[in-house]
């Protein structure tokens, strides 16, 4: 038994932790080993007794004398005491006897009477584990409270670690069921015990014993009934502490600001019998005035707000308030400036609103709410005629109205109607555009309230049905017409706007009808008659002269997001759109029409497309009507079925000009595909619509059986003979595709046999790239199944038509191939790869190539790409062999040798020859053929062979590597990600040793050669790619830039080269300036001389490349003090300036902004 | 300095979009919410496939105006580009500006001299006009009328030395550049003339390093 004494001194002589609590644990061990016979207990107790005996001759001492000789007794006395709450933690909960838990908590409680220096920490830490004990009854923790409470004043000289202690304490106590009944038994209503724990703790400043102690208190309110005497002690209590702050520590406790107030804001939340205490004392902290900052304000307002949403008993706790609360309020929105503060005040008349209202299980009597919306509605009456609270006023009468379904059938036909006496005599534009924004907001809210009807209470949904909707229809002809048609001042453009927006809301309002069904609120001619003011806004542009200067396209841009919304519901609107507007359309001449008249047509075009195909229509019955056939498609489908019926606008153009009419037609049907398109991929997950992009049937077979005006029809049909497609099936992305692909193939029919006239090169290329968005959208079967890569040739007929046809349109009637061509998968072009096939033909036809112009060289050679791009051979191909790509690169190989070594080929036509082989190498280059290798030795031999052709091949080998935008993985090209660093190192990289002039003139030529070659490829590639060669890349642009920049030695500034080297060299300027540092004096000299060069030849024919050459070499010029220190600059500081000084009066103005920057740059090296 | 030792506190400012600009022909400009797919729909190339020419003439429409040729035009320094403030063409981010007057601040207040009209297009005169300059060397005369805010204006010096400086360094040897007070516009609008005009004391004003700092200071804001 003598153990529990050494253990209690060598506990006290310890400092260390860890071995503290292994001598608690061996005292625990001992205990449990008697099985907590009172012996052990007793001695265990009786084991600090040496310490406790001078605490109380201590005690005695300092009542007398205040001196601190005794601390260290304290602090040995206080281990002493931990010794022991040290055992009872590590003991066994369930071991103590409840008379050893009574003893105990007998002598630890008689601590806080008794020895307040170095009891207490440990006394609380022992109680609270004393209540763990299995053995710890209810009435003892009555006793431990009253204990506790003997602290009072000498509580706050604690340290807040042993306050924390004590909350914890009193936390569990409280919380614990049992303890509870036994304080209500003992203290009843008057629950003494509250105020003293009140009055012992009141004022802390720990921020996080004040955490605790706000748990605390909402329990005494919401467990414990307490007598309004005690209600008012608790609110007091953490009202007191409202509005909380934290002052910044400099070692962070893991609490914030927010923290403290969210707790204090859950002490006011807590329980609804504060609320008289509650709301009078927050609007009383508001009632301040300017003496609260915004963050108290935002506080005080949340805290309302809390209040507002959490009481229970509304009728009770928030309806004799509600007055009060608005009356403080409305201020802060009527004369708030601060977003923040009116933000939250609107919040809180929102809780207020939807509190009243109810539950979404039980709705309270309607006059709660109404009679608060009237106070709201009497206040802001008045304000709303005053331009100058107009926007508050509506803003606080809005918000209160729209919070919930009720309200807004409760209220809004009030609310409008004030409005609407006041548009009547508006007292400012302003004025009128505020009421107009406030209607429009209203109708705003109240579609999105019908579109939420489902979440709140089932008797919400029933409100609509029986919803009086007279005042809110009769808002077109009452308001917006008459605002729409008085040409008073007040209308300014501002208020068109508005007009236009309400227009909008207005048609689109939903309603339910007494059977559930949902309808538009408008009737059928009041949805007409909005559409027709909105459609003559936008058609009235085609009719006005130039001069007139009526229209503003602001309001037409409204008008276009107006309709678009407006025919989304009301669907019969965008068929009188289209054909009022095909209409105007056609009554004019457009054989020439004027520039401005082409744009209007352009404009109308461009926005039916907009209005009809960027959203997916929605299938709602008119009010009146009983529903009728709907179709998703059915806009797209109206729209394409009139651009057929327009095109050709202008049957016989002569010039590129009097076609574009024609294009835009085009371009209406691209457009409306392309927001088609869009409208899917916003309603549809893309994965959806990949598994919709194909189809088991061969449409273009489906195609055959139809007549031209396929579309017509389906326009007309009732939908009996197709199957019926809600809006919400993603089965309408592939009908939409279905009727695209038949757009693609009429109209390829057309240009193909119809007459050629209309088809000029301009509407071509318009369709080639409707049909390529077409055709790159279908999934692989289907293009294999409708076998695009034939038709691809042969237009949709059935024989190949690629090259018959009058010869001056035939030629560019490839871009039709092309257009097809681009978007396929190279899966599917497979079989135009077989030997001699379709593929191999078209690749080596040189037929008629002598007589065709450079564009359609190009443009032939741009299908030559696409098509060695999306090769693939190998077995189970159609070139098992792999032999076909390989004979057609050889083929061209061949040509190339044949026209750079003879000079039978005239360079204009080998140009041609040079496009199409270019090209050629180039699809096959982003593939990384490795066929191309071959051809390596040929083009650089080609490059240096003598005759002019061999100029071109170096000027253009460029093309190798240049961006091809057809090339992309959009349209399902084959681009590897380093095919431009591979390309580079097998034509470029050679030809460095060969490009450096030997002083032989033999090789000086040739060397010229490969210098054009290497830098038309360089400045294709980024720098990564020629990073490595920078030492002797820069040796040969100075090179270059020196050869050409005297006309006097036999150089030729406007040399494509020279404009090359100045781009590679800015850019390398960018990116590694000290490549460049040793060449310094080289770049300067040569950049000087070139600009001179450049500024003194007059030729006006190359006045374009010559101005180029100079604003380039001046951006060189004026980066260079920028990457480089003074010392490197200075000795070429002044004849730089003389020259720029001379340069800043450029002739091309460009120029001469470059100029005055490179001065200013310039202007700093000599500072 | 304070407030009231400002020698005009309260000028009359103007916007920057109310400064005389000027407005390069602009094409048929479409900004509307249907405008999205514009350069698919209506591109500047009616074809935008690869070429191996850089030359863009072969397709574009003979009236769309490209951005190079814009670059070869022969267009002469006028009034308008002494002034500042050009309208670059739209989607020109490259030096979008030449703005040698009226960018200038002034020395007293957070604003432009354009902006106080102390500089105006009206007051600057070129002679030989642009129009009859066809050679770019010939000499050629700049006169630039300035309009103090106050006719006691005791910084007139200062802006006129700035506004001089800013010349020099920004156009070509053969123009002559002559500052001066308009006629009126300040109470000793002779002896500031006098002193502008003079170039040695204007080489001795710019030894000055305080004069030469509110200079500098002035100059910042004109790029």
């Amino acid at each position: 038994m003598s153990n529990f004494k050494d253990w209690a001194l060598q506990y006290v002589l310890s400092d260390d932790e860890t071995a503290q609590s292994e001598i608690a644990k061996k005292a625990a061990k001992e205990i449990e080993n008697t099985r907590a016979s009172s012996a052990s207990v007793g001695s265990w107790a009786a084991s600090i007794q040496p310490w406790i005996t001078i605490t109380k001759q201590d005690d005695d001492n300092s009542d007398d004398d205040d001196d601190d000789s005794g601390s260290g007794d304290i602090i040995a006395r206080a281990k002493a005491l931990g010794f022991l709450a040290d055992t009872l933690e590590a003991l066994d909960k369930s071991l103590l006897r409840p008379e050893q838990v009574i003893r105990l908590v007998g002598f630890f409680g008689a601590m806080f009477s008794y020895d307040h220096k170095a009891g207490i920490t440990a006394s609380a830490k022992a109680l609270r584990q004393l209540y763990a004990m299995k053995g710890f009854k209810p009435a003892v923790g009555v006793k431990m409270i009253e204990d506790v409470c003997k602290l009072k004043e000498d509580f706050k000289l604690q340290t807040a670690a042993t306050r924390l202690e004590i909350y914890e304490l009193f936390l569990s106590l409280v919380q614990d069921q049992s303890v509870t009944n036994e304080l209500q038994d003992k203290y009843g209503t008057s629950s003494g015990f509250i105020v003293d724990i009140i009055q012992l703790c009141q004022n802390e400043r720990d921020p996080r014993n004040l955490m605790l102690w706000f748990k605390l208190l909402p329990i005494f309110l919401t467990e414990y009934s307490t007598s309004d005497q005690v209600t008012e002690e608790i609110f007091k209590a953490f009202s007191a502490y409202f509005p909380i702050t934290l002052r910044s520590s400099a070692t962070p406790i893991g609490i914030t600001a927010d923290d403290l107030k969210n707790a204090v804001r859950a002490c006011f939340a807590s329980h609804y019998k504060v609320a008289k205490l509650a709301f009078p004392f927050l609007i009383g902290k508001l009632d301040q005035g300017d003496a609260i900052t915004v963050s108290v304000k935002l506080d005080i307002l949340k805290t309302v707000k809390a209040c507002v949403e959490q009481y229970d008993n509304p009728q009770a706790s928030v309806v004799p308030h509600v007055s009060k609360i608005w009356n403080s309020l409305k201020y802060e929105v009527r004369n708030g400036e601060v977003k923040d503060t009116i933000d939250a005040t609107l919040e809180v008349l929102r809780a207020i609103a939807n509190r009243l209202d109810g539950t979404k299980a039980q709705k309270f009597s309607v006059s709660l709410l109404k009679n608060y919306i009237d106070i709201v509605v009497d206040d802001c009456r008045d304000d709303l005629a005053n331009p100058t609270y107009t926007k508050q006023a509506g803003l606080l009468l809005m918000t209160v109205i729209t919070t919930n379904i009720r309200a807004f059938t409760l209220e809004s036909a009030a609310f409008v109607d004030i409005i609407r006496k006041n548009l009547r005599q508006p007292k400012s534009p302003s004025h009128t555009k505020d009421l107009l924004l406030l209607l429009n907001s209203t109708l705003k809210s109240r579609a999105d309230l019908f579109k939420n009807r489902k979440q709140g209470n089932s008797e919400d949904e029933e409100l609509f049905k029986t919803e009086s909707k007279d005042h809110l229809v009769a808002l077109y002809h009452d308001v917006y017409l008459p605002t729409w048609t008085s040409k008073s001042e007040e209308t300014t453009s501002e208020v068109l706007k508005q007009v236009v927006q309400g227009l909008a809301l207005l048609a689109t309002q939903q309603t339910l009808r007494p059977d559930g069904q949902i309808s538009l609120l408008a009737s059928r001619s009041v949805c007409f008659e909005v559409c027709s003011l909105l459609i003559h806004t936008l058609t009235k542009g085609l009719a006005l002269s130039q001069n007139d200067n009526s229209s503003d396209a602001a309001v037409e841009d409204e008008a276009v997001l107006a309709l678009q919304s407006v025919v989304a519901t009301y669907t019969d609107g965008y068929a009188e759109l289209v054909d009022r507007a095909k209409v105007e359309i056609e009554k004019r001449d457009w054989t020439s029409p004027s520039k401005y008249t082409l744009n209007a047509l352009q404009d109308i075009l461009s926005r039916l497309a907009f209005i009809g195909c960027s959203r997916i229509p929605l299938n709602i019955a008119l009010d009146d009507e009983p529903p009728k056939v709907f179709k998703p498609l059915q806009h797209f489908i109206k729209l394409a079925a009139s651009m057929q019926d327009l095109f050709p606008l202008s049957p016989l153009p002569t010039s590129e000009k009097e076609s574009l009419a024609n294009s835009y037609v085009i371009s209406a049907l691209h457009g409306a595909m392309l927001h088609f398109r869009d409208a899917c991929f916003e309603k549809f997950e893309p994965k959806v619509l990949e598994a919709y992009s194909g189809s088991d049937r061969n449409w273009l077979e489906e195609f055959q059986g139809l007549s031209k005006n396929w579309l017509h029809q389906l326009q007309g049909e009732d939908g009996s003979s197709e199957v019926v497609i809600k809006e919400d099936d993603p089965e309408v992305y592939r009908e939409f595709l279905r009727i695209s692909l038949f757009i693609v193939r009429h109209l390829y029919r057309e240009a193909a046999h119809g007459k050629q006239a209309p088809w000029t090169e301009r509407v071509f290329a318009q369709v080639a790239n409707l049909a390529a968005l077409v055709v790159r959208s279908l999934d692989e079967n289907l293009q294999k199944s409708c076998n695009l890569a034939q038709n691809a040739f042969n237009f949709f007929f059935s024989e190949d038509l690629s090259s018959s046809g009058p010869s001056s349109v035939a030629p560019f009637r490839k871009l039709l191939i092309l257009g097809i061509l681009q978007g396929l998968r190279p899966a599917a072009m497979a079989e135009l790869y077989a030997p001699q096939g379709i593929a191999e033909t078209f690749m080596c036809d040189t037929s008629r190539m002598a007589t065709v112009l450079l564009a359609v060289g190009e443009i032939r050679g741009t299908i030559c790409a696409v098509l060695a791009n999306k090769y693939k051979g190998g077995q189970s191909t159609f070139d098992p062999e792999s032999e076909t790509m390989k004979r057609v690169l050889s083929f061209w190989g061949e040509q190339l040798k044949t026209a750079t070594n003879t000079d039978d080929t005239d360079p204009a036509i080998f140009e041609v020859y040079n496009t199409v082989t270019m090209h050629t190498l180039a699809g096959a280059c982003a593939r990384q053929d490795k066929n191309v290798l071959s051809l390596v030795p040929i083009l650089h031999e080609a490059i240096a062979s003598p005759g002019p052709n061999g100029a071109i091949v170096a000027r253009t080998i460029g093309g190798l590597v240049k961006t091809n935008e057809l090339l992309t993985s959009e349209n399902h090209a084959v681009v590897k990600r380093f095919y431009k660093q591979w390309t580079y190192t097998h034509f470029a990289k050679p030809l460095y040793d060969l490009a450096l002039p030997t002083g032989d003139e033999d090789t000086a030529f040739a060397a010229g050669r490969y210098t054009t070659a290497i830098l038309s490829l360089v400045s294709n590639c980024p720098f990564e790619v020629y990073q490595e060669d920078l030492p002797a890349l820069v040796r040969l642009l100075i090179t270059a830039l020196n050869n050409n920049s005297s006309a006097s030695s036999g150089g030729d500034i406007t040399q494509p080269q020279v404009a090359t080297s100045l781009e590679v060299l800015v850019e390398i300027l960018s990116h590694e300036p000290e490549a460049l540092k040793e060449h310094l004096k080289a770049i300067i000299t040569a950049g000087m001389k070139t600009y001179e060069e450049a500024a003194k030849n007059t030729n006006k024919v190359l006045a374009r490349n010559l101005a180029a050459a100079r604003k380039l070499t001046l951006q060189l010029l004026r980066a260079i003090p920028k990457k480089f220190e003074e010392r490197h600059l200075l000795p070429y500081a002044l004849p730089m300036q003389r020259m720029l000084a001379m340069a800043s009066g450029d002739k091309s103005r460009e120029a001469r902004k470059v100029a005055l920057l490179a001065r200013e740059n310039w202007a700093k090296v000599s500072a | 300095m304070a407030k009231s030792d400002l020698d005009n506190a309260n000028p009359t400012v103007l916007s920057v979009s109310q400064l005389p600009s000027r407005n390069l022909a602009k094409g048929h400009e479409r900004r509307g919410p249907d405008s999205k797919y514009d350069h698919i729909l209506f591109p500047k190339q009616w074809w935008a496939g690869s070429s191996l020419n850089n030359d863009p003439s072969v397709w574009t429409s003979d009236e769309d105006e490209d951005d190079d040729l814009t670059l070869a035009t022969e267009e002469p320094i006028d009034e308008q580009e002494i002034y500042g403030k050009n309208y670059a063409p739209s989607g020109c981010t490259c030096m979008a500006r030449r703005n040698l007057l009226s960018t200038i601040s002034d020395p007293e207040h957070p604003v432009t001299l354009g902006q106080i009209a102390v500089v105006r297009l009206d007051d600057i005169h070129l002679s030989p006009s642009p129009a009859e300059r066809l050679d770019p060397n010939t000499l050629t005369n700049v006169e630039v009328d300035l309009t103090p805010t106050v006719n006691h204006c005791s910084l007139a010096t200062v802006i006129g030395l700035a506004v001089r400086v800013r010349l020099e360094n920004a156009l070509p040897p053969n123009y002559r550049i002559i500052v001066r007070m308009k006629d009126g516009s300040h109470a000793q609008d002779d002896q500031v003339n006098k002193q502008l005009g003079d170039k040695e004391r204007v080489a001795a004003a710019l030894e000055n390093d305080t004069l030469k700092g509110i200079i500098e200071k002035m100059l910042e804001t004109c790029v």
